[in-house]
């Protein structure tokens, strides 16, 4: 419907002039801009905290904090997933465990991960990990069950040894379950790990912007939120790269996201 | 399909009973990991008190008006963007910025403005639950057969009753959807929210009995959420099935 590769003038005019109204309605009242500081000083104090350098380590702690929680949480996830999907016994098993535990929000294992593993990085990366496997776990069963039998049956009836069953047969056939999952889990584990750097870290993003709240320092504030979300974006791109390079076979048959 | 059902629960049950040793042979620190027992007690006891169910109304009344708000808001928005492409390419730059957020960190911002009052929250979940519902409920509209458009124009009816009669039912599917993904969403942001500003709803109720060291509270407030979120869901499939039976049917027939 929308040209690929056309330039949305429209859609930038808007973004400019809502960029402009804050700009004029902050100037406009003192009170207001306490809170809502200028965007030309939200901009500055970005810059500031760049190059001085200040933000890096909290930007990279988090970069850390969410690659360790996902990896670790897609490792488990699709492992568990596939042998879950594969073997109908041990399903039939965990199935109840599984619904009890999904409806739960995540975030509240975050008290329990503090008991057991104190304040710090572990306790961090084990919420993430807790959050973020969901999803991928729940679609890998989903996608090994809906692997048409008959695919098995022949790989098996050519003598495919199990572990190539797996490997050619059982995850191609899942895996656009499993990429939605991966998916999802992405921005499941950075709302985890922002969530946690708040209610208790001393370091990362989610750290540095309430902090920042704290001493009123609300430019600084705005920055943070600024990098999260550009450190979102670029995250989700990157996956959507990586996600074309390995799913070329099925391009166009994967729904489109977003507008 | 008995049989697997069977299973599943004696698996649980199973696990509950190593629990249940593991604490009460002091296998696992008591203090960290209490028996099951104790914990169920413990919620039976806070359940009469009154005080968790106190706790859930004041978190269910912030996620309601959060979730009320931004579906009157967001699927009005989202028909016009679907109808009107002048309108949507105007909106998506703004739209696609604004998207990559994470949700929690809004809280620090809401925190200046509205303080730790319950505006704060109804801000946070009303900004969380937008972009599901904005952006199903546009690929809905978008998506409605046009031939289905031009009927209803050529037998002159008028705009309103096309949006009423034949727009909302078209696209409903995929803005049920939008509100079905939103909704652990909300509950998600209820409970970081509360948990980061706040002095009451289920989510400071986990972290206070945690900072507190009553480690059975915190145990027992977690199997409250969790409870909250199954009744939750199932209530949505409720209303689900009561607003829109024939597709309902149809999901279900499909899985």
């Amino acid at each position: 419907m929308n040209g690929p590769s056309k330039f949305n003038w429209t859609g930038w005019l808007v973004f400019g002039l809502f960029l402009l109204l804050w700009e004029c309605g902050s100037r406009a009242s003192p009170k207001l801009q306490l809170y809502i500081p200028p965007v030309s000083q939200i901009v500055v104090a970005l810059s500031h905290l760049i190059v001085s350098g200040q933000v890096t380590t909290h930007l990279l702690t988090t970069m850390r904090r969410f690659l360790e929680g996902y990896l670790l949480a897609a490792a488990i996830a699709v492992t568990v997933g596939v042998a879950l999907g594969y073997f109908r016994f041990a399903h039939s098993l965990t199935e109840m465990l599984i619904e009890f535990l999904r409806p739960m929000p995540s975030v509240a294992i975050i008290p329990v991960a503090i008991l057991l593993l104190g304040i710090g990085d572990g306790m961090i990366v084990a919420v993430t990990v807790y959050a973020s496997t969901w999803p991928i776990l729940i679609n890998t069963i989903d996608g090994v069950r809906h692997i048409e039998r008959t695919l098995i049956d022949t790989g098996r009836t050519f003598g495919l040894a199990r572990r190539r069953i797996l490997w050619q047969i059982v995850l191609p056939a899942a895996s656009p379950y499993i990429v939605t999952g991966l998916r999802v889990s992405l921005s499941i584990a950075l709302i985890l790990v922002t969530t946690a750097e708040m209610i208790a870290g001393n370091k990362g993003l989610g750290f540095f912007i309430l902090d920042e709240e704290r001493s009123l320092q609300s430019s600084n504030m705005y920055a943070g939120i600024i990098l999260v979300a550009a450190l979102g974006y670029v995250l989700n791109r990157l996956f959507v790269v990586l996600q074309e390079k390995a799913m070329k076979w099925r391009r166009g048959m994967v729904a489109r996201e977003g507008l | 399909m008995r049989e697997p059902k069977l299973n599943g629960m004696f698996f649980l049950l199973a696990l509950l009973l190593v629990w249940e040793l593991a604490a009460r042979a002091e296998w696992v620190n008591p203090l960290i990991v209490p028996a099951v027992s104790k914990i169920v007690g413990t919620f039976s006891e806070l359940l009469w008190s009154g005080q968790i169910p106190l706790q859930i109304l004041a978190s269910l009344k912030r996620a309601a008006v959060g979730y009320a708000l931004a579906a009157a808001i967001f699927i009005p928005l989202g028909i016009f963007m679907g109808l009107f492409d002048n309108i949507r390419r105007a909106l998506e730059v703004t739209v696609e910025m604004l998207r990559p957020i994470p949700p929690p960190v809004v809280i620090p911002a809401a925190m200046l403005f509205f303080g730790l009052e319950d505006e704060m929250k109804i801000f946070v979940i009303f900004f969380s639950c937008a972009w599901p519902i904005l952006l199903n409920t546009l690929d809905g509209v978008k998506n409605i057969d046009r031939v289905l458009l031009h009927t209803a124009s050529t037998f002159g009816l008028p705009q309103r009753k096309i949006i009423w009669q034949v727009i909302l039912p078209a696209s409903s599917p995929q803005i049920m959807t939008g509100l079905r993904v939103s909704l652990p969403i909300v509950l998600i942001l209820v409970v970081i929210s509360e948990m980061v500003g706040s002095t009451d709803g289920i989510g400071y109720f986990i972290l206070d009995a945690q900072r507190r060291f009553r480690v059975a509270q915190m145990y027992a407030g977690m199997l409250a959420l969790a409870i909250l979120g199954y009744v939750l869901n199932q209530l949505f499939n409720l209303a689900h099935r009561s607003l829109l039976p024939w597709h309902w049917g149809m999901t279900k027939r499909m899985e």
